[in-house]
């Protein structure tokens, strides 16, 4: 390495010394300049400023932004902004903070609800700052607060907007709830730009779109007196309201799919098949996303989410059901397709079907005799997809099924959605270990056993059928404007690609399913209309697999053992302008009790654009 | 390993002194910020406790190795730490939007406080070996490269307090070599060029807080006020000061991040005209026994290597100061020895015991 000897040799002393020297006077000056400023503003201000920190009550309050509304395609408010009343106390002037809380208490005859001061007392010790015991109270505790404000010091009334959600439990699942932040967000690099007590989107839109909605704070510099009564503003910054959100929903629509619906717990979608537009989405049981306004209690939380049917969770889009027969489109396409059968092919059905030493059964008891592809389609039967599972092979099938949009996500505007599932040999291996069965392709091709899709994945699927092939993402929302309408951005329809089927062949899986509604026999005769212009198709998706000879009790069931009932379907037949899902969950076996309420749904879309074409 | 007797002998009992006396009254000082606070679990005070201990036996370990042997191994621990750096980059955690921390086995630790010292290892280091040449400059890209990889990464994280830092300390060093102002205007270009390159990379609220941080009057709501509350807290403190524990301004959470960077403002609020005097008058003796030690070096390495030291907490401790008095704009720079925080804690402990090293055998020639 490098001598000692050279580094002596070229290091002089002197010249380092006179440069340490300079350094020193600098040093000195610069140490002069920072004792010349303390003791010009300790001496010389000091008296000024100790004045001024006796009386120092300047505070930054926060003004906080209106969030952005969200509205539906015709502009119809969905959600909405209303004031609301919060209390909160000044800790440093109530004093003895434990006496101001129980005579709050006695005179406001709370429960207990919200009032955990002491708790707040000691997260921030003894403060100017308020700190918020009390949300939304109603007008008569505000007058009884307002009138005994002599009796309560450091009590105050903060005036809030709160969400109103106008639809309430219609459109819970979509639009979703806010809340306030918790420390948990906050820990982490998503909520980077949030405070404490900033409220935020929980679910759905609210949640998705947290960051348009939201807007920026603004703030106030302001002096207060002794006892926290604003004297002088200093300084503001305006708050920037949050963005509104114009969703493709249409109100009316999503109320004829809300009233479609009797006490059956499950879901309905209606979706543009020319755009990918969603028009309506609703998920039954559902909730009221206003109760989550006035911080909700530990018994409604309870009960929301011990309810076994799920009503916090939107099944359109988390739900993950087999899809049925409705799945048989899917296996014909593919057949068709590979050139493994034409329109003609032929197969008979003797209402059994054998599999190794598995026999697996058509609906039909003693079967449908000999039926070609549309009569196969038509009256759903499944021996002759058994036939064509088999030909097709798990792996091909699912090769089909991904480009229909299966096993992933849609990628639709609201947090919480599932991929469903498309089972393949190498799945299999990886999550049971186990060698893929040719029983189970069986079972797969009437879309039992292992796959899953989710409702929105079904209908875009079918929409695809329906406007001559092109996958589309569903949206949710047309654009986001600013709230005084200056466009932010746009959402134009989004093509995801083409599914690989030809027009010719989609030409005959659409009239088959034409035929499902309006030949004889066809098993979504509910959907029959005057104008004969739906198509559509059934589906049942197992609960549990039924044996043999379980069948006979089948109408004693357990409620939760039975099967979903499905209806997917589009109209009119030319150039569909409508595509409508529906699911009961436990809807039991072939699906008319979900026809019956898709029939209510396209009833009522038409009506709807015939009124407002008069209009 | 035989020890010298004369290392005994020279060691820098009064400068140490002076670093256990800051740090001291540093602790108190924290207390008092903190004793108001309600806070989950340890203290900072015994925190800072911890920290010192913890940065004492670094100070050991720092200067009984030969500073020859640190400098050699310069470009090493270089490496090491720019590696140290990305991995914050990819593993650190984020608090208040930016990544600065590496968390190992609980205890989080920022790098780019140890790059502080590690730049003026290498400083020292490569400024020794091309004194011969007279620092020719031809060399300058290299320079550039050993002062704004680093900087680029701090600035990514983002922390443009550290990254100028980084600078300030390079520029200190460069000037004092002495090796012409070509340097200095290359040095500056550079950083010209590095500026848009590392605002492309920054997201739009980090692209705010820099703004904000170059004109507070963009935020007279968070910056603004901090700055008129340190300047009442400091001001009303007075020539006698409010006593301790018994600053208003501190006690009633006027005063912002009162540990850490306000610091200074707790302590002159509660001890006054006449505390603030004496522990300037503390942080001048630091310096200046510093100075000492660099003037009295036997050789180019030792001298560039305290110089450097010296420059590290002489510009923490006027750039914290003149920052809470309102003379400079408010920038993250804790107070040396003073403010709560444990990575610089450690980090100036270290650099504290390579001006031991460097005095402590300053009669010693290698053999």
């Amino acid at each position: 390495m490098f001598g000692n000897r050279d580094r002596l040799a070229n290091y002089d002393p002197n010249t380092f010394r006179k440069k340490i020297r300079a350094v020193t006077w600098l040093v000195l000056c610069a140490f002069f300049l920072l004792i010349a400023r303390v003791w010009y503003l300790q001496v010389v201000r000091g008296d000024n400023l100790r004045q001024r920190s006796e009386n120092n009550r300047i505070r930054i309050q926060e003004i906080k932004p209106l969030r952005g509304l969200i509205v539906d395609t015709r502009g119809d408010i969905l959600v909405d902004n209303q004031p609301s009343f919060d209390i909160s106390i000044i800790p440093e002037i109530s004093k003895d903070i434990v006496d101001v809380l129980n005579r709050l208490t006695n005179l406001c005859d709370w429960a207990g609800d919200g009032l955990s001061l002491e708790k707040a007392f000691l997260k921030f010790g003894k403060t100017f700052a308020p700190v918020k015991v009390a949300r939304n109270i109603g007008r008569d505790k505000l007058a009884v607060v307002e009138t005994n404000s002599l009796d309560l010091p450091g009590v105050g009334i903060d005036v809030v907007p709160v969400r109103e959600y106008i639809y309430g439990e219609m459109m819970a699942h979509l639009l979703g709830y806010v809340g306030e932040v918790t420390a948990l967000e906050l820990e982490g690099s998503a909520f980077s730009a949030y405070r404490g007590d900033d409220i935020v989107g929980k679910y759905g839109i609210e949640k998705y779109l947290d960051g348009f909605l939201k807007g920026r704070s603004g703030g106030e510099q302001v002096e207060v007196d002794a006892v926290g009564r604003r004297l002088n503003v200093l300084g503001r910054i305006e708050p920037v309201s949050g963005y509104n959100v114009v969703l493709n929903v249409d109100s009316d629509l999503q109320k004829v799919c809300w009233d479609a619906f009797l006490e059956e717990a499950g879901t309905a979608i209606v979706m543009d098949p020319r755009t990918g537009a969603v028009t309506a989405m609703i998920s039954r049981p559902s909730f009221d996303p206003n109760l989550f306004n006035r911080g909700i209690s530990g018994e409604n939380w309870k009960n929301l989410t011990s309810n076994p049917l799920c009503p916090l969770q939107n099944k359109a889009i988390s739900g993950q059901y087999p899809p049925g027969s409705t799945y048989k489109l899917i296996v014909a396409a593919a057949a068709l397709e590979e050139g493994l059968i034409t329109e003609k092919t032929q197969i008979s059905c003797d209402g059994t079907y054998q599999m190794g030493d598995r026999t697996f059964r058509c609906w039909k008891k003693g079967g449908h005799g000999t039926v070609d592809l549309h009569r196969a389609i038509v009256e759903s039967c499944d021996v002759y997809f058994y036939h064509l599972g088999d030909m097709l092979g798990v792996d091909k099938l699912a090769k089909y099924a991904e480009r229909f949009g299966f096993g992933s996500k849609t990628g639709v505007s609201l947090p919480g959605e599932k991929d469903g599932l498309v089972p393949t040999k190498g799945w299999k291996l990886r999550r049971f270990r186990k060698p893929w069965q040719r029983g189970e392709t069986t079972s797969l091709s009437i879309g039992q056993g292992f796959s899953l899709v989710t409702p929105l994945q079904l209908l875009r699927a079918y929409c695809a059928l329906a406007n001559g092939g092109t996958l589309y993402k569903p949206r949710l929302v047309k654009r986001i404007e600013t709230a005084d309408g200056q466009m932010i951005e746009e959402f134009p329809p989004e093509s995801e690609g083409m599914i690989p089927i030809s027009k010719e062949h989609i030409d005959i899986l659409k009239y088959a399913l034409w035929g499902a509604v309006n030949e004889p026999h066809g098993t979504g005769g509910e959907l029959k209309r005057k104008e004969k212009d739906v198509c559509g198709k059934t589906g049942t998706s197992q609960v549990i697999s039924l044996r043999e000879d379980d069948e006979g009790q089948k109408g004693e069931i357990r409620y939760r053992f039975r099967d979903h009932a499905l209806f997917v379907c589009f109209a009119p037949y030319e150039n569909p302008v409508v595509a409508v899902i529906v699911i009961v969950e436990h809807g039991g076996h072939g699906g008319s009790v979900s026809a019956t309420i898709a029939r209510r749904i396209v009833d009522g879309y038409f009506r709807l654009a015939q009124e407002r074409h008069m209009r | 390993m035989k020890i010298d007797r004369r290392l005994l002998i020279n060691f820098d009992w009064v400068f140490l002194g002076v670093v256990l006396l800051v740090s001291a009254i540093g602790i108190l000082n924290i207390y008092s910020a903190g004793h108001n606070l309600y806070v989950r679990g340890e203290p900072l005070y015994t925190k800072q406790i911890y920290w010192l201990l913890v940065g004492l036996v670094l100070m050991a370990i720092t200067f009984s190795l030969d500073y020859h042997t640190i400098i050699r191994h310069a470009y090493l621990i270089y490496m090491l730490s720019i590696a140290l750096l990305f991995l914050v980059s990819l593993y650190g955690d984020i608090t208040h939007g930016s990544q600065r921390w590496l968390v190992l086995w609980g205890f989080s630790f920022q790098p780019s406080e140890l790059m502080k010292l590690v730049l003026i290892i290498v400083l020292a280091r490569y400024f020794s070996d091309t004194a011969e040449e007279g620092y020719p400059p031809e060399n300058i890209l290299i320079l550039l490269a050993i002062v704004g990889v680093p900087f680029y990464m701090i600035a990514r994280q983002p922390d443009l307090g550290t990254a100028m830092f980084l600078g300030v300390l390079f520029a200190s060093v460069v000037v004092f070599v002495g090796i012409g102002w070509n340097i200095l205007v290359s040095f500056v270009a550079g950083g010209m060029i590095l500026t848009p390159l590392c605002w492309l990379l920054l997201k739009d609220y980090q692209k705010e807080r820099i703004l904000t941080f170059l004109d507070p009057e963009r935020d007279p709501l968070g910056t603004g006020y901090h700055i008129i509350q340190s300047i009442i807290a400091i001001g009303s403190g007075s020539l006698w000061g409010k006593g301790f524990l018994k600053g208003t301004q501190t006690q009633l959470k006027f005063l912002p991040e009162q540990q850490t960077d306000f610091a200074f403002s707790v302590f002159a609020e509660e001890w006054g005209f006449l505390g603030s005097v004496v522990l300037i008058s503390i942080f001048l003796a630091l310096i200046l026994l510093s100075l000492k030690i660099a003037r009295n070096s036997k050789d180019l390495p030792g001298a560039l290597l305290a110089f450097g030291v010296t420059m590290f907490i002489f510009w923490g401790i006027f750039i914290n100061i003149g920052m809470v008095l309102g003379i400079f704009p408010v920038v993250g720079i804790p107070l040396p020895f003073f403010s709560y925080g444990g990575s610089s804690m450690v980090v100036l402990m270290m650099g504290a015991g390579l001006l031991m090293n460097v005095s402590m055998r300053r009669f010693i020639l290698q053999p």
